[in-house]
């Protein structure tokens, strides 16, 4: 690996070399069957080099030396036409890491049998439940993955890790009506995936889908699941956070470090090392050191995300949240790991306690929400109905706000986690909101 | 390919197999990020490397594999996972019979994007950055552009022998605007599988591009919020076309056929006569082709005709299943990926009305033009986020709407389409369904009496 390197250094003044090699095995499920087995290996290279401050990148589909040396020079035709960047300050240095964790081998060499099982187990489990019940998708994978960071400052970190995950697609068909399509899911770094509690969530859901319940515009208590939490913050609140926006004055959290941007209950951290952290990273995707970053404590807002490049315009050191994007090989700010803190209620006694209200399970539009403003208008669906404490039927409804004054509305975030890995990886309990406005139907 | 051609060989004859398929890609990519003045990706990018489908036992193994110096054991891999999920298999796969083609695709490009210099496309970049930063209100630009050129080669053992000469090209732009202390976001995006560079200076140049994205984000920055609630609604191209592909297309992918509503609507009026959605060739469509990825030539299809359910999107396999032809709507991402059921251009076909006629009688209503990102679930419930809206009142378009989404059910929707334009309007896009697809989505303008609500 020095060698190539060296050999990059005849033509950059700075270069880096990152290798990934995956293999990816999978099943997926159609219709109450398995439709598909399948194995990805992968060899990929990415090339960074820096000449007279002009950046050229390339991505070479090999991780040959007679491949990367191709890309290398790839690389530098690419340096050349590209115009000087004077922003640009330097790659990073070498810097001390955390203790690498364990990989779990048995991952390595896992077969596609175990994840055969887990899906058939899966789909006998949901018609037996309830033979109304289709499992209209849904599919498992074990992802495996090896990489290898170098640059020519002296930065040489080797990772290797991997990942199981299973997800269960349920639509029920029952006097004419279709529930929505009903995911849920688990992800963990060992293949002791729980196929069963998966199915029962789904179920229960389905169930309640059934009754459909009409909705009206009015202010209610509302519990936020999972899914719908990741997916919401993943694209109204975590933009916000990244070193980038704030250079660029593109952040609403500009001039909040230190304020009450959210209620007391939420404290949010990007913490690759978190126990349900389904990649423990120790360095981000350009080397540096990873860590536990603090966004939001007890409400108040901590302070931005940075990768090298960006943290060095604004010269702060880096949090280590350069994220590669392997399509185009280049880095910007993202996130490893988000956790929400938990609390001490269960989700049951947090429905209990809801004399009129609803349970979100999935937000549709979420994607479109603003990062720059918070802004967002979102379709709830699926929806739950909730009398006296208890869920009656489902239901759709819009709601449509800004993020920070809905997180200013948070009043209970539930004893279970729950690892969404979309996108970003989210770690994160049900959260209880009050006072939602919503527009029903 | 020889040793495509030679590890087809060995597996025809070594593996006990229904179908094996080989598809094989070659590409040189370039992509490009451009974020306020910085090129933040400049990027060359070689991408090789070969897909394998198996069938075998009535069950599908796949694998795929960038190293093409031991082909034929990646077919076994793919073999054996065949095997191991036919064990639970109760009924097993079959594929609709299709003619076994040989041919060579050519591109339809005038000017490929290997065939322009990276400096031109730098300068077109760059020059789309500062006509939109002319505009003091836009705080920041974001371009991405990519494209690539090679070849693709299929080859299966039936005797399907197809090459295609690949070309594509895509560019997307991000504008975050701010005035009076509030900030505003607009997209737009252009792609071409049949136009070359000249998408970028004959039908979409960059004064064309620059006018759309400053319109939509004036008209976010200067937009009011809209009243709640359901009101007479006039969608234009873009948002009736997201329509058509979110909440209707999707339904209309024999893989989702089965569990959505339309498994029991097939031949039956879903929608005023005067409504034709349809799956067809497009000028300028994203989806356009010649072949699908199982080498089945690509047909023309009305999803809706006439306001009857008529047909859906199939593949091989679920051809044989619903005991239909298959269409040519099998697409996989590139070789990493097994071709699925997808879309390619989703549109609603025009009728004869004005856009005048179209929002004459409206006292109070809403236009909207473009949407932010769409979604919807397998019972056609939509929600799409409007980044280009206005206000009707006493039949004129009045102020913009800011930070809005719309969202229905889109089959009961439907029956609420009162009127249809007569013109039409495409845009290009991505979809994804665990893999991208490049797919366009467009229609004419359309009133809606009821059936969407605004929030």
């Amino acid at each position: 690996m020095e060698e190539l390197i060296k050999y990059g250094e005849k033509f950059f003044d700075e270069l880096e070399i990152a290798i990934y090699r995956t293999k990816s095995t999978g099943v997926s499920i159609e219709l109450n069957e398995i439709s598909m087995a399948i194995v990805k290996t992968r060899a990929l290279t990415v090339i960074r080099g820096i000449t007279d401050k002009k950046l050229g990148l390339a991505v070479v589909d090999s991780a040959d030396k007679g491949d990367v040396k191709k890309g290398i020079e790839q690389a530098y035709r690419m340096a050349k036409l590209n115009s000087r960047d004077e922003k640009w300050v330097s790659l990073p240095e070498p810097d001390k890491y955390h203790e690498p964790f364990k990989p779990n081998e048995e991952l390595k060499e896992a077969s596609p049998d175990n994840l055969v099982d887990m899906a058939v187990r899966g789909i006998t489990l949901a018609r037996e439940k309830d033979p109304n019940a289709i499992v209209a998708g849904g599919g498992g994978g074990i992802e495996w993955e090896e990489s290898h960071v170098l640059n020519s400052h002296g930065i040489d970190v080797f990772q290797e890790g991997g990942a199981a995950y299973i997800y269960f697609e349920l639509v029920g068909r029952k006097g004419g009506s279709v529930t929505p399509g009903i995911v849920d899911f688990d992800a963990k770094r060992n293949l002791d995936l729980d196929v069963e509690g998966v199915i029962e969530r789904s179920i229960q859901k389905v169930q309640w889908a059934y009754n459909v319940r009409p909705s009206k515009n009015e202010e209610v208590p509302i519990v936020i699941g999972p899914w719908a939490i990741a997916g919401l913050l993943s694209f109204a609140l975590f933009p916000a956070f990244s070193g980038e926006k704030l250079v660029k004055e593109t952040t609403p959290l500009g001039d909040k470090v230190g304020q009450q941007i959210a209620s007391e209950i939420i404290s949010i951290a990007d913490d690759p090392f978190h126990e349900l952290s389904i990649a423990p990273v120790i360095a981000d995707g350009e080397g540096v050191p990873t860590r536990r970053n603090e966004l939001i404590r007890n409400g108040i807002f901590q302070g931005f995300v940075w990768d090298n490049y960006w943290a060095k315009i604004k010269g702060v050191k880096s949090t280590g949240n350069g994220i590669r994007d392997l399509r185009s090989g280049g880095v910007s700010i993202g996130f490893h790991n988000m956790v929400i803190e938990n609390g001490r209620k269960s989700l049951d006694d947090m429905i209990a306690e809801i004399e009129h209200g609803y349970f979100v399970d999935g937000f549709q539009g979420a994607h479109s929400s603003n990062p720059d403003n918070g802004n967002f208008a979102v379709t709830a669906n699926p929806a739950f109905l909730i009398e006296n404490g208890e869920v009656v039927g489902s239901s759709v409804f819009l709601i449509a706000g800004n993020i920070y004054d809905l997180l200013k509305q948070a009043y209970e975030v539930s004893k279970e986690l729950t690892v969404m890995p979309v996108m970003q990886t989210v770690i994160t309990p049900y959260i209880a909101f009050e006072n939602v406005k919503i527009a029903g139907k | 390919m020889e040793a495509l051609e030679k590890a087809l060989d060995w597996a025809d004859s070594n593996l006990k197999a229904e179908y094996i398929e080989l598809r094989y890609e070659n590409l040189r990519k370039t992509t490009l990020a451009l974020k306020d003045g910085v090129f933040t990706s400049f990027t060359g990018k070689l991408h090789q490397g070969v897909a394998i489908r198996v069938l075998a036992d009535g069950a599908w193994g796949f694998s795929s594999t960038n190293r093409l110096d031991n082909l034929e054991k990646a077919i076994e891999e793919a073999h054996k996972l065949a095997m191991a999920a036919a064990r639970t298999k109760k009924e097993k796969i079959q594929l609709a019979e299709i003619k076994p083609v040989k041919d060579f695709v050519k591109s339809r490009m005038k000017v490929k994007p290997r065939e322009v210099d990276i400096e031109e496309k730098v300068k077109h970049l760059n020059e789309l950055e500062k006509l939109l930063k002319e505009d003091s209100a836009v705080k920041s630009v974001q371009v991405r552009y990519e494209d690539g050129s090679g070849e693709k080669i299929l080859l299966t053992n039936e005797g399907t022998h197809i090459k295609w000469d690949y070309n594509y090209l895509y560019q997307g732009t991000y504008v975050t605007g701010k005035a009076d202390g509030k900030l505003a976001m607009a997209r737009d995006s252009i792609g071409a599988v049949d136009y070359g560079w000249e998408l970028m200076t004959e039908h979409e140049p960059n004064e064309k591009v620059t006018e759309r994205l400053l319109r939509k984000m004036h008209s976010q920055l200067k937009g009011v919020a809209p009243k709640r609630g359901e009101w007479p609604i006039v969608a234009g191209p873009i948002v009736v076309g997201i329509i058509a592909h979110e909440a209707l297309g999707h339904l209309a992918e024999a893989d989702l056929t089965i569990n959505s509503p339309f498994k029991d609507l097939i031949g039956k009026q879903i929608a005023p006569e005067y409504v034709t959605m349809s799956e067809r060739y497009v000028e300028g469509g994203f989806g356009n082709d010649r072949y699908d990825d199982e080498g089945v030539p690509v047909k023309d299809i009305h999803i809706i005709e006439n306001g009857i359910l008529k047909e859906i999107m199939l593949n091989r396999e679920y051809a044989h299943k619903w005991g239909m032809s298959p269409n040519g709507h099998a697409r996989a991402e590139n070789y990493t990926y097994p071709p699925i059921i997808r879309m390619r251009n989703t549109i609603f076909e025009p009728g004869d009305h004005s856009f005048e006629e179209l929002i004459e009688d409206i006292k109070f209503g809403y236009y909207v033009v473009d949407f932010r990102g769409g979604q919807a679930q397998l019972n056609s419930a939509f929600q799409v986020g409007i980044q280009e809206g206005y206000v009707i009142r006493n039949g004129e378009i009045a102020e913009s709407i800011r930070d809005t989404s719309i969202t229905g059910v889109a089959i009961e929707a439907l029956k609420k389409i009162s009127a249809v334009g007569k013109d039409f309007g495409l845009e290009v896009g991505f979809c994804g369904k665990g893999q991208t697809a490049f797919v366009s989505s467009g229609g004419p303008h359309m009133k809606f009496e009821g059936g969407i609500l605004i929030g």
